[in-house]
C-alpha cells in the first residue's frame, strides 16, 4: 500500500523514438488509476517503467517514499498482470501462484494459506491442480490475478488484462476487478485502450496521447469537461461531435449559419479573452443534441439510424460531414429525412482553433467551472 | 476409376521412388550385412564364403581392443555431449542478448561447422603440437610448453573433445538460439516481477521452455559423438598407444575408427561387419532411450 509518483519521466528508445514525454503524475494510495489512450501512445511503456521492466531515460519514479529507478522489479514490491496472462505453462495453477512466494522463501504453511484464500476470492479453488492449457481464458485471467494477489504487493499493475476475453466475460471481470480493488485496498494501475473500461473502473483516469499526459481527473470530470479536443473525442461513445463555428458579438456561436446559444461560463470566458468574431471548434456530445420542437435549429439530413434498445443513435449529415446524436427510441426518422436539431447550451464545449484547448480551462489548465461531485 | 482407388495410385506413384531408393541402399544392404556378419567373408575375389554362425560376435566380445574402444567411445561421447551442449548454450545466450556485433558472433561461432573434419583435425594437430608449446614458451610457463596433448593417452581424449566441440558447438548453438528466441518474453518478465534472479529464471523458466531443443541437441550430439570418425583420423589417427588388460591398444581408436580398421586395414570384413551391427544396435538403444526420456520433459503450451 503506497502512493506512487512520476517526476519528469521520459523514455527514448535507442532508435530515437520518444515513447514517453515528461510525464508528471501523482498516484494516491489505494487509488484505481487507469491509463487510457490509443495504441502506441506510451501507456504500456509508462506501466513497464513503473514495473522496472523498462528503464526510464530520465526522470524519477517513486513508490512510497523510495526512489526506485535503480531498483530491480523483484525489489519494487509490485505485482503485474500481463495482457496474455504470462502463466508458466509447465506449472500447475498452484505452483504458478506459489512461484513468487517460494522464491522469497515464504514458509510453506503460509504459502498454502495465502493461495487458498486467494483461490477462494477468485473462485478457482477447484482448478489448483490444473495446468494453464487446461483452463479457459477467463480462468487463466483469474489465475493471473491470483498470482498477483498472493504476493500482497504495494502496487498492482495491469496491462490490458481483459482484452483477450470475450465481451460478456469482460463486463463480468470488470465488476470483479472493482470489487477486488475495494477488498484489497491497494493501489491499482490499469492500462487499457478501452474508454468504457477506463470510465467504469477508474477512480481517476489518465488520458495519454503521443507519450504525453493529456488530462488526469475523475471519470466524471473527464467526461463533462475534457481539457482538449483529443480527450473530448477519445472518451465517450459514440464520440463527441465537433463543428467549425464562429463566435458572434452577442457571445453566441454560429454553426452553418445557425445561431446557437452557449452557457454563462463560456460567455464569461469569451468576454475575458475578447474572442468575438473568432473561429472556434464547437464540441457537443451525441446525447446533448436534441430534436428541435419548433422551427428553429440546425437543419440536418438523416444518414443512418442505429437502434440500441432503449436508445437510438441517429447519424446525420451537414454538408458532407457526418455527426451523431442520441435520442430515446420512441422516434424513428427515415433515411434522407430532413430534421432540425438543437444543442443543450449547458453542455456545449468550445475549443480554441489553434491549440485545441477547452475554454472551460484557463491557461494554467485549472478548471473554471464548479465540478459537481 | 473410383476416387479412392485413384488416390491410392497417386500415393503409390509418389512413394515409389523414395521407397525404391530406401530399399536399395538401406534395407537390402542391412540384411546382406547381417548375413555377412555371420560368415568369414573377406571381400577377396574367388574365395569361398563360409557360414560361421555367431563366431564373429563371440570374437568381438572377447577382443580387448574392441572392449577398450567400446568404453572409450562412451567416455568420448559423454564428455562431448556435455562440453558441446554447455558451450553451445552459453554461445546461444550470448548471441541472443542485446549486444553489439551479435550477428558477427553468430556467424563466427557457426563457421567451424562448415570446415570438413579432416581439415579441422589437421588444424588442431598443428595447434596442439606447435601453437600451444610456442605460447607456453613465450609465456615462460613450462607446464604449457611441455604440454603434449596428443601424446598422452589420458589427455588425447580431451584434445579430441576440444576439437569436436569447436566444430559442432556453433551448429548446436543455432538450435538453442531458435529455442531461446521462442521463449515468451512475458514469462521471463513475469518471473522477474515474481522475484526470480538470473539463475532462478534460467532454471525455472528458460530450461523447461527449451526442453524441446534439448531433445534435438542431445540426440544430435550423442549420435554424432558416437559416430565420430574424420576428426580422429586427422588429429590422432587412433594413437597414442596405451595398455589395457595387458594388451597394447590405441587410446583414441573409437568404435567408428575401430570398425574401419578391422574391416579395411586388417581386411577382416565379416568381423568388422559384426561390430558395425552391434554398434548400430547400441546407438539405436541409446538414442531412442534418450529421446524417450527427454520427450517426457517437453511442455505443451
Amino acid at each position: 500500500m503506497a502512493n506512487l509518483s512520476l517526476k519528469g519521466v521520459n523514455k527514448i528508445y535507442p532508435n530515437g523514438f520518444q515513447a514517453v514525454k515528461e510525464v508528471n503524475l501523482e498516484i494516491e494510495d489505494k487509488e484505481f488509476m487507469v491509463f487510457v489512450g490509443p495504441s502506441g501512445c506510451g501507456k504500456t511503456t509508462t506501466l513497464r517503467m513503473i514495473a522496472g521492466l523498462e528503464e526510464a531515460t530520465s526522470g524519477q519514479i517513486h513508490i512510497g517514499d523510495r526512489m526506485v529507478n535503480d531498483v530491480s522489479p523483484k525489489d519494487r514490491n509490485i505485482a503485474m498482470v500481463f495482457q496474455n496472462y504470462a502463466l508458466y505453462p509447465h506449472m500447475s495453477v498452484y505452483d504458478n501462484m506459489a512461484f513468487g512466494l517460494k522464491l522469497s522463501k515464504t514458509p510453506k504453511a503460509e504459502i498454502e494459506e495465502r493461495i487458498q484464500r486467494a483461490a477462494k476470492v477468485l473462485d478457482i479453488t477447484t482448478l489448483l491442480d490444473r495446468k494453464p492449457k487446461q483452463l479457459s481464458g477467463g480462468q487463466r485471467q483469474r489465475v493471473a490475478l491470483g498470482r498477483a494477489i498472493v504476493r500482497k504487493p504495494q502496487v498492482f499493475l495491469m496491462d490490458e488484462p481483459l482484452s483477450n476475453l470475450d465481451a460478456k466475460l469482460r463486463v463480468q471481470m470488470r465488476t470483479e476487478l472493482i470489487k477486488l480493488h475495494n477488498d484489497l485496498e491497494t493501489t491499482f494501475i490499469y492500462v487499457t485502450h478501452d474508454q468504457t473500461e477506463a470510465m467504469t473502473m477508474g477512480t481517476r483516469i489518465c488520458v495519454i496521447n503521443n507519450g504525453e499526459i493529456q488530462q488526469v481527473a475523475e471519470p466524471r470530470t473527464i467526461y463533462k469537461y475534457p481539457i482538449n479536443v483529443f480527450v473530448a473525442g477519445f472518451i465517450g461513445a459514440p464520440q463527441m461531435n465537433f463543428f467549425n463555428g464562429k463566435i458572434k458579438e452577442t457571445a453566441d456561436v454560429i454553426i452553418e449559419g445557425v445561431t446557437m446559444p452557449i452557457n454563462t461560463e463560456l460567455v464569461e470566458r469569451v468576454k475575458k479573452d475578447n474572442r468575438y468574431n473568432q473561429d472556434i471548434i464547437v464540441g457537443i456530445r451525441p446525447e446533448d443534441i436534441y430534436l428541435s420542437k419548433d422551427d428553429q435549429g440546425l437543419e440536418v439530413t438523416v444518414a443512418v439510424t442505429e437502434l440500441l434498445g432503449s436508445d437510438l443513435n441517429i447519424y446525420f449529415k451537414v454538408g458532407d460531414k457526418q455527426y451523431v446524436m442520441k435520442t430515446d427510441s420512441s422516434i424513428t426518422p427515415e433515411f434522407g429525412q430532413k430534421i432540425k436539431v438543437k444543442f443543450d447550451p449547458q453542455k456545449v464545449h468550445l475549443f480554441d482553433v489553434e491549440n485545441e484547448k477547452s475554454l472551460y480551462y484557463d491557461d494554467e489548465e485549472t478548471i473554471n467551472v464548479a465540478v459537481e461531485a | 476409376m473410383k476416387k479412392e482407388t485413384k488416390d491410392k495410385v497417386v500415393f503409390a506413384a509418389f512413394l515409389a521412388p523414395a521407397l525404391f531408393a530406401f530399399v536399395m541402399v538401406v534395407i537390402i544392404p542391412f540384411f546382406m550385412g547381417l548375413y555377412y556378419s555371420m560368415t568369414d567373408w573377406t571381400a577377396v575375389v574367388g574365395r569361398q564364403v563360409n557360414w560361421v554362425g555367431l563366431r564373429n560376435y563371440q570374437n568381438m566380445f572377447n577382443n580387448v581392443a574392441f572392449q577398450y574402444s567400446f568404453f572409450r567411445t562412451f567416455l568420448f561421447s559423454f564428455l562431448s555431449v556435455i562440453s558441446i551442449n554447455l558451450i553451445a548454450l552459453m554461445f546461444a545466450f550470448l548471441v541472443t542478448r542485446e549486444i553489439r556485433l551479435r550477428n558477427l558472433y553468430r556467424a563466427g561461432f557457426f563457421i567451424p561447422n562448415l570446415i570438413g573434419g579432416l581439415v579441422l583435425g589437421y588444424i588442431w594437430q598443428f595447434i596442439f603440437k606447435e601453437v600451444v608449446p610456442a605460447i607456453g614458451g613465450r609465456l615462460g610457463i613450462s607446464l604449457i610448453e611441455n604440454l603434449l596433448l596428443l601424446s598422452d593417452p589420458n589427455l588425447t581424449m580431451f584434445g579430441l573433445v576440444m576439437a569436436f566441440t569447436w566444430q559442432y558447438a556453433g551448429y548446436i548453438m543455432m538450435i538453442y538460439v531458435a529455442a531461446l528466441l521462442n521463449v515468451p518474453q512475458e514469462l521471463l518478465e513475469a518471473s522477474e516481477i515474481d522475484g526470480a534472479n538470473f539463475w532462478q529464471k534460467f532454471r525455472n523458466i528458460t530450461v523447461p521452455m527449451i526442453a524441446q531443443a534439448f531433445t534435438i541437441t542431445s540426440f544430435l550430439t550423442l549420435v554424432n559423438s558416437f559416430k565420430q570418425y574424420d576428426i580422429i583420423v586427422a588429429l590422432t589417427a587412433g594413437g597414442p598407444t596405451a595398455i589395457f588388460r595387458g594388451q597394447v591398444v590405441d587410446s583414441t581408436e573409437l568404435l567408428a575408427v575401430h570398425i574401419y580398421n578391422v574391416a579395411f586395414k586388417y581386411n577382416r570384413m565379416a568381423e568388422g561387419q559384426a561390430r558395425a551391427i552391434v554398434f548400430f544396435l547400441m546407438l539405436s538403444v541409446v538414442s531412442i532411450g534418450q529421446v524417450y526420456f527427454n520427450k517426457k520433459k517437453e511442455i505443451e503450451m
